[in-house]
């Protein structure tokens, strides 16, 4: 797309925008991809007409605060990424145009607490299972609250689970085949620990060691897609120290989002002195789906107990797996490797559930129509089971199955996997 | 006219330090029509902030002029009020699916009314008369999707179809590489619903006057189509593909043409050149001929497999005695990777250069090769990329021109692409098989048509739409566009 854009006055993030803005020939065919072009049906909240906008902003032709009500409106699920054949890379552009675009916004103080109260609460587990805990007796009071903080306590589970310390090394069984550094994710240990435990017990069963290594934190992706790039830096540079890429065969992660997170890097820190380290340690990052699904292909693994009754398992491809990171086919092939598991695709399957990052608390009206409406898609295919690999689809899947009333469990295709071997599926 | 840019406004300061204070439109938020449209039909379908308009003004070629305001409707009635409203207000009004258009139908030239058609998206489904009814907002994809649970698909399938709309389809009568075989879109209409520029609703079938055929292809320049009942028909059970390849384009041509003779009727014939094979091939990496100036890509299909087996032996022997290598594929994913080559012609030119001009001329099969190797000297010549695909089966073809906008002119592209037009009119061919006229191709009508011809078409024209509100500046070339040999005079 022509443009006009002062690349020069931007740096390295301006030159990232403007070579995205500079492939995208405005064909429209990343529409029918976008979600809440799908609920609202207008240009400015596709990814072609947020392309636009942001590219009017920065030729100085239209001020931010007619754009930005559009532009966080996006879910940032790269669901235009996939549709895109033009490969434009618009989730490095709209993160850019995130980071620069925020020090100009004017928010009020209200909204201000709450953006920075997430952002702090997300990378402390602690802090996030805590806070998760007060809401859980918040609930109660639900009905009585405006939306805006309504809807992150609707998404609470019913029970808050106890913290589990992680173990810093957990040894391979049987040979070792591989050895591999973990990142445990920040909310979901406070919401969801057995993700990790499970992704512990399946690795080592496997002969794979893996390393917790400590200093670690939040990968940053919260804060790097709502524009607090200071944060994002401080956080990325953080984990560049604690995972020492070399050391290990793989840096894995069992978050969609924060895997994603981590590969984005080299982008977070393009220009800056770490940016070759970054290269480093994102080419060693790899979901633990591909890892596993290679495993598989390298040498086979453990076999897993038959299910003990035919199972359907409806399979959710979290965005940051199927669009940011290209996975779709790993985690399927994994769950059919159990005897009498089926899998069932779920119809429009590529469009978000709303759950993106902080999307419920920032935009909880059209989170709640996207959850819904995967709900009903889910459900449409009538699963035992819901398998996904995102922390985040699973608390909105699980919270609008619920709503739907709903009983069909969603568990971590991971989970999954630790369920056959134990002879509990 | 210089259609790639646009005039500026002046910049305001750009600096990643200091914020934007005083965050204001440069536009007055509400003009007078915005205003008077709010109050008929309500906040929600009416835009007129200055972000909201600017997303309403190009297409998937061109950028316009910013509209006055645009309006959502969701049914019939709206669009019958925003229309009468744009009347009152002397206000021209421009139709809008989804913006895929190709030629610049849906950017407005004028201030305008932009009615955009994404929300009406109503679509029903009778499996006993065999047909949709669907409004205009429908994206193409949806028809067949909602069909397929009763045995029944809806065939026009241009490249675009999960994108562009069931009214943007009509506006310009989309063909797609099934139209040798299954016709275009307006083939599939049997009865229409319009408003005309009057706001007045009108239901339209194909009998006595083909009024629906006279809205079909008409670019939204004569009324709005807001609902369309459309012909449904079933799958074919077996399909067969082939790729063949050519050391010389015309024996391409020759070997379709034989195979037609011969009695085939494909239902998808493709064909793509030495330097697009080349693209897709740096792009993909499958192992195409790079060596082959021409490529074929056939698909034969029907109810009775021995009969789509028949079809698809004439083709290869057709190709087999005109010098061309065949590669049949052997199943259906064989079939899908040598489509996949076809389907990626975009984004492989995509690569090469971020702009493409994207022509759609047709030329009897006959002059065929005459006018690939034609155009192709004149790429040379010009020292653009340019390279040629398309529908050999009508003889469609679609020479793409590259280029970088920043390092190229634009000027330049226009005029090769008008010697590109010049060519196919030459061999009696004409300016457009399926993209439409729109404003890219309106100032080579003179070359295409002559006076009296033009002064029919501009009579059915002012019939319908005497003020010339409805998309003004499309299709037919006005009194001021002196015949186009006269801009460009040549050495
Ligand atoms: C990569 C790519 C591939 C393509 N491949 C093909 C192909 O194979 N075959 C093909 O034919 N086209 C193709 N196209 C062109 C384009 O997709 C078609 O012209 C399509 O029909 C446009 O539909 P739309 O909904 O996007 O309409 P728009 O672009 O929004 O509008 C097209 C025209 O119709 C008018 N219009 C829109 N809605 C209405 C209405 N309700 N009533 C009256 N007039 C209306 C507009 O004013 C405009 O003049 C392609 C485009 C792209 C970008
Ligand atoms: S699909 Fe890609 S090139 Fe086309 S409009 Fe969307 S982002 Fe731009
Ligand atoms: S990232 Fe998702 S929500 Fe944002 S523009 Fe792309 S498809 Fe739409």
């Amino acid at each position: 797309m022509n443009h006009d854009i002062p690349v020069d006055q931007l740096g390295p993030q301006g030159e990232i925008m403007a070579h995205a803005i500079d492939a995208c020939v405005h064909c429209g065919f990343c529409l029918p991809a976008c979600p809440t072009y799908a609920l609202l049906g207008d240009e400015m909240d596709s990814p072609r007409g947020r392309i636009f906008l942001m590219k009017e902003v920065l030729e100085g032709e239209l001020p931010l605060f007619e754009a930005s009500p559009h532009l966080d409106r996006c879910l940032g699920c790269m669901g235009c990424v996939t549709a895109c054949p033009s490969g434009v890379p618009y989730g490095e552009l709209i993160t850019s145009f995130r980071g620069w675009s925020e020090p100009q916004r004017r928010r009020s103080a209200f909204d201000r607490a709450k953006r920075g109260a997430i952002l702090k609460a997300l990378p402390a587990p602690r802090l996030f299972s805590a806070a998760a805990r007060l809401g859980q007796y918040a609930k109660p009071l639900s009905p009585l609250l405006p939306t805006s903080l309504k809807s992150p306590l609707d998404l609470l589970p019913e029970h808050v689970p106890a913290m589990l310390d992680l173990p810093r090394r957990t040894p391979a069984q049987g040979p070792q085949r591989a050895r591999v550094a973990l990142l445990a994710g920040c909310a979901q240990q406070a919401l969801a620990p057995n993700f990790n435990a499970a992704t512990l017990r399946v690795l080592a069963r496997n002969g794979v060691e893996v390393i917790i290594p400590e200093g670690q934190g939040c990968c940053g992706a919260a804060a790097m897609h709502t524009g607090a790039r200071g944060e994002a830096l401080k956080l990325a540079r953080t984990n560049l120290a604690a995972f020492e890429p070399d050391d290990y065969d793989a840096i894995l992660s069992n978050a969609a989002g924060c895997g994603a997170g981590l590969r984005e890097y080299p982008e977070v820190l393009r220009g800056l002195p770490e940016e070759a380290a970054a290269r480093q340690l994102a080419a060693k990052v790899m979901d633990i789906s591909t890892f596993l699904a290679r495993l598989s292909e390298q040498g086979g693994l453990e076999p897993f107990m038959p299910a003990k009754k035919p199972l359907k398992i409806a399979y959710h491809d979290a965005c940051h797996l199927a669009h940011a990171q290209a996975i779709r086919a790993e985690p399927r092939a994994l769950l059919k490797l159990i005897p009498g598991v089926s899998v069932l695709e779920v119809p429009e399957g590529e469009i978000c559930c709303g759950s993106a990052g902080t999307y419920n608390l920032e935009q909880p009206e059209l989170a709640a129509q996207l959850g819904e409406r995967k709900a009903r898609n889910v459900l449409s295919t009538q699963p035992d089971m819901v398998a996904s690999g995102n922390i985040g689809c699973h608390t909105q899947i699980q919270s609008h199955l619920r709503r739907q009333g709903s009983p069909v469990p969603i568990h971590h295709t991971v989970e999954i996997l630790d369920l056959a071997y134990r002879g509990e599926l | 006219m210089n259609l790639f840019s646009r005039k500026r406004p002046e910049k305001l300061a750009l600096n990643t330090n200091a914020p934007v204070t005083k965050p204001r439109s440069t536009d007055a938020p509400h003009s007078p029509l915005a205003s008077e449209l709010t109050r008929l039909l309500g906040p929600q379908k009416v835009l007129s902030g200055l972000g909201e308009r600017l997303n309403y003004r190009y297409d998937a070629i061109l950028v316009g002029e910013t509209p006055l305001c645009v309006v959502l409707p969701e049914s019939t009635q709206d669009v019958a009020l925003a229309v009468k409203a744009a009347k009152a207000a002397g206000v021209p009004i421009v139709g809008r699916g989804a913006a895929s258009g190709l030629s610049g139908g849906a950017a407005p030239l004028k201030e305008s009314l932009v009615i955009s058609f994404t929300r009406m998206t109503r679509l029903e489904i009778f499996p006993e008369r065999r047909e949709a009814r669907a409004q205009a907002g429908v994206v193409t994809l949806a028809v067949s999707e909602a069909a397929r649970p009763h045995g029944l698909v809806y065939p026009p399938d241009p490249a675009s179809f999960r994108t562009s709309t069931i009214g943007g389809n009509l506006g310009e009568n989309a063909g797609g590489p099934m139209c040798f075989k299954y016709g275009v879109s307006g083939d599939y209409v049997r009865a229409m619903q319009f408003v005309d520029v009057d706001g007045e609703v009108h239901e339209l079938r194909r009998d006595a006057y083909d009024l629906a055929g006279l809205m079909i292809g008409s670019e939204g320049t004569l009324g709005f189509i807001t609902e369309a009942t459309l012909r449904l028909t079933p799958p074919p059970r077996f399909t067969r593909t082939l790729m063949s390849h050519f050391p010389e384009v015309g024996q391409a041509a020759e070997a379709v043409s034989q195979a037609i003779a011969a009695g085939a009727v494909p239902a998808k014939l493709e064909f793509m050149d030495k330097a697009c094979t080349n693209a897709v091939e740096d792009y993909l990496h499958i192992g195409l001929p790079r060596e082959a100036e021409a490529v074929l890509l056939v698909d034969t299909d029907g109810e009775d497999l021995a009969t789509v087996e028949e079809e698809l032996a004439l083709v290869e022997s057709a190709c087999l005695a005109h010098g061309g290598t065949v590669r049949r594929a052997a199943d259906d994913t064989e079939s899908a990777a040598l489509w996949r080559a076809r389907r990626s012609i975009s984004p492989a030119l995509g690569r090469i250069r971020p702009q493409r001009m994207n022509e759609d001329i047709v030329v009897p099969r006959s002059v065929l090769a005459e006018v690939v190797r034609e155009i192709r000297a004149l790429g040379e010549a010009s020292g653009f990329h340019l390279v040629q695909f398309g529908h050999i089966g009508d003889g469609n073809l679609h020479p793409n021109i590259l280029f970088d906008p920043r390092r190229e002119s634009a000027e330049q592209v226009h005029e090769l692409a008008y010697q590109v037009a010049l060519v196919a009119l030459r061999h009696g061919g004409v300016l457009s098989g399926e993209h439409g006229i729109g404003a890219m191709k309106r100032s080579f009508m003179r070359d295409a048509l002559d006076s009296v011809t033009l002064e029919a078409l501009w009579n059915v024209k002012r019939a319908l739409d005497s003020q010339e509100r409805l998309n003004p500046g499309k299709v037919l070339p006005g009194d001021a566009d002196l015949p186009h040999q006269d801009t460009h005079a040549h050495p």
